[in-house]
């Protein structure tokens, strides 16, 4: 073989290793944005050892919001909001489509009532909770046209959490977070973490009636 | 005999001083008392073709240990693995693997060498992890030392000698020598007054002075060991200057440096050649065929005769019953599944807190700290990124794979930020060790194990109060989980252990629960 033969034979080696390469690219391990269950839980059902919330059962509109909200930074993006710091990644990198096919495969989820954690003064928590009921109901189960999801069958230490965040301002912070920011000087309404913990309580024993 | 201690005599002293638990642990070593007991092999039962069904949900090691082990002993195995891959935290990351972060996935783009890989979890095996050292020969995986502690690597803090690197040695040397002369010169003040005797203060005394190389007045003044300023082979050596005592103790990195030795990484550490995952794939080769990937667990319903799982894949939910079930799926996920373990046990899968170590890797253009007499090991420094390893293996190569971040104590605040502010805070931070580090660096990666999906941590945590041991309430909640529901169900892994973060105890987790099975199965089969 002469030299310029060698150039040649090397040549298209050198062009198969590359179309082995990009070969070896395609057949990289595949992936989708389906991964909402490894922290929300079995059926988005929540997962209190991580303090994901429920997503089954949560209404499409309010479920895209959220989402569209996490991945605009306008929620979770806050230094005392640690759950929320941890979700907002997560969506960061979310598309429109990946954020639809999301939504349509949580409505496949069964809707089932979480379970009871958090006990406090129900009868106290009613009070509180007439001015909630203008947006959210009398029975908890949220109204779209408000803009104001259900809270009934949702994890109880989620929304506590969620009202706490509320009341400090680290949640509803951000100015592009409309429903977010009518809901700060809601949650103050609440007066402390006792009033918290009672209106809670009254939404836990909605789910009862 | 006047000059000589009988063993006894020795005995006696020890504890005068040292307490009990002194006196114990010597009697050990002079050979009178027994020491742990060697690594037996485990002795469970053979079903003989009276085959019994085991889920195994998880392919970490604990589980794969499971499967090798019942299966040989007849069992009929499964395991169901979350994601596309098993080993959990032993992750071994090359050339176009995926790692798999919610929210920041990423390809690695080292070449595609054999050499050139990073150990993203598991990365040292201690010579006293004899468990996991059995498997590693039973199943064929080739070991070789890792290089952990290097004297020759660098020692940076902002706080010392205005920033810049030492090496390892020049610290540990100066350090040392200090130490010694302090303590020589509070040993000759005691003398009298202590319980030792002459020829006893004369060798604790001689040991002092070779522990810090000092002059014969009881000074340090420098040392050879620090290596030479010039000459020392054809020509005499020239001392290297001393730091001041003082400007040591500018960095905390002292207490890592001189302790570096010691606990886990004190026995000679090893590796699997070619990375840690060879174990993983060693226990493959045996049980590869009894893997679902991409099967994930939504329910786990602990019966009177059995357990029924079920799980999803491929879109479908399937359910299989079993007649045991070992799961090493981590307990803060588990919770999120459907269950219905008993509320104790519940208790205690919420309490364990979840780990948030942090590693990070690059891929190094040429082994440049080779040029700096560098081979192996670790430099330390003040800052976030706090290690930077050296890679053991491919020595004399073109490039090498550089570990450029390990927080193994928290970890989120590089969890927290971009990929993009994740790499830049270790190329600046590594560029206090290397000048020039930014360019001789490519291809980074990082694992943030708080966000890996499907584990969502590193080591579990069970202490509360780190630092202060364990609460009466924590060992019992541990010992609750380690437990079986209805001799039935266990949890295994690292978790289920008073030492997580290493093989060795997810291991022994794995042999506790089937020894455990093993004396049901054998009261039942009597």
């Amino acid at each position: 073989m002469n030299r310029n033969t060698f150039r040649v034979v090397a040549g298209s080696l050198l062009i198969l290793v590359s179309g082995w390469l990009m070969a070896a690219d395609d057949g990289r391990e595949p992936f989708d944005d389906r991964y909402c269950t490894t922290c929300h839980g079995t059926d988005g059902q929540g997962n209190e050892g991580v303090q994901a919330p429920r997503l089954a059962g949560m209404e499409d509109w309010y479920l895209k919001r959220q989402l569209e909200n996490f991945r605009a930074g306008i929620r979770g993006t806050h230094p005392m909001d640690v759950e929320g710091i941890a979700m907002q990644p997560m969506a960061a990198k979310l598309s429109d489509e990946s954020i639809a096919d999301i939504v349509e495969w949580v409505g496949s989820w069964p809707f089932k009532p979480a379970e009871v954690t958090v006990e406090g003064d129900a009868q106290a928590g009613a009070q509180l909770y007439t001015t909630c009921a203008s947006c959210h109901g009398r029975d908890a189960s949220g109204n779209e046209a408000l803009g104001a999801p259900a809270l009934l069958g949702q994890n109880d230490w989620y929304l506590v959490t969620q009202l706490k965040n509320f009341m400090a301002g680290y949640r509803g912070y951000h100015a592009d977070d409309t429903y977010g920011q009518q809901m700060r000087p809601m949650a103050q309404m609440l007066g402390d973490e006792a009033g918290i913990i009672n209106v809670v309580s009254y939404i836990n024993s909605l789910a009862e009636r | 005999m006047a000059g000589f201690v009988t063993r006894r005599e020795f005995l006696n002293l020890l504890g005068t001083t040292g307490g009990t638990a002194a006196t114990l642990r010597a009697g050990a070593a002079l050979g009178l008392l027994p020491g742990t007991a060697a690594s037996a092999n485990l002795d469970l039962l053979n079903l003989a073709g009276n085959s019994r069904k085991v889920a195994i949900l998880g392919g970490g090691i604990s589980g794969l240990t499971v499967a090798y082990e019942l299966g040989k002993r007849g069992y009929d195995c499964e395991i169901l693995e979350a994601s596309h891959r098993c080993g959990g935290r032993i992750f071994t990351v090359r050339h176009g693997d995926l790692i798999d972060e919610i929210g920041n996935r990423q390809y690695c783009e080292f070449d595609d060498e054999p050499h050139m890989y990073f150990n993203a979890g598991a990365a040292r095996i201690p010579s006293t992890h004899r468990n996991l050292l059995a498997y590693c020969k039973e199943l064929g995986v080739e070991l070789e030392i890792f290089i952990n502690e290097n004297k020759t690597s660098l020692v940076q803090d902002d706080a010392m000698l205005g920033g810049k690197p030492i090496r390892n040695i020049d610290y540990t040397t100066n350090m040392r020598g200090f130490m010694a002369e302090l303590m020589a010169k509070a040993m000759t003040a005691e003398e009298m007054n202590s319980p030792f005797s002459e020829s006893e203060a004369e060798t604790l005394l001689g040991m002092i002075r070779d522990f810090g190389d000092l002059s014969e007045d009881d000074v340090y003044r420098g040392s050879f060991r620090a290596g030479y300023a010039e000459g020392g082979f054809l020509k005499h050596g020239v001392q290297n200057d001393m730091i001041a005592f003082r400007d040591l103790l500018q960095t905390r990195l002292g207490r890592q440096l001189m302790g570096a030795n010691e606990g886990d990484t004190g026995p000679i550490l090893l590796q699997p050649k070619g990375g840690m995952d060879k174990i993983i794939e060693g226990f493959l080769r045996q049980v590869g065929d009894r893997v679902k990937y991409r099967a994930m667990v939504a329910g786990v319903q602990v019966r009177d005769n059995g357990v029924e799982i079920s799980y999803d894949q491929d879109g479908v939910r399937h359910t299989m019953q079993a007649d045991y079930c070992f799961n090493c799926i981590p307990t803060h996920l588990m919770v999120g599944i459907d269950h219905n373990f008993p509320s104790d046990y519940v208790r205690a899968m919420k309490y364990v807190r979840r780990g948030e170590a942090y590693k990070a890797a690059f891929q190094a253009r040429t082994r440049f700290w080779e040029d700096m007499d560098i081979y192996g090991g670790i430099s330390w420094m003040n800052n976030p990124s706090r290690q930077i390893w050296y890679p053991t293996a491919g020595i004399h190569q073109q490039k090498g794979v550089v570990l450029g971040a390990y927080d193994y104590g928290g970890g989120m605040y590089h969890t927290k930020m971009t990929q993009a502010e994740r790499i830049e805070a270790h190329l600046s931070d590594g560029e206090k060790l290397h000048p020039d580090y930014r360019n001789l660096v490519e291809k980074p990666i990082t694992i943030a194990w708080h966000r890996m999906n499907h584990m969502l941590g590193c080591s579990a945590r069970w202490q509360r109060s780190f630092g202060r041991g364990w609460t009466h309430e924590e060992e019992e909640l541990y010992h609750r989980l380690q437990q079986p529901v209805n001799g039935r169900h266990y949890f295994i892994g690292d978790q289920v252990s008073m030492h997580s973060a290493w093989q060795e105890s997810a291991v022994m987790s794995a042999q506790w629960a089937m020894s455990d099975l093993d004396q049901r199965v054998r009261a039942e089969t009597a």
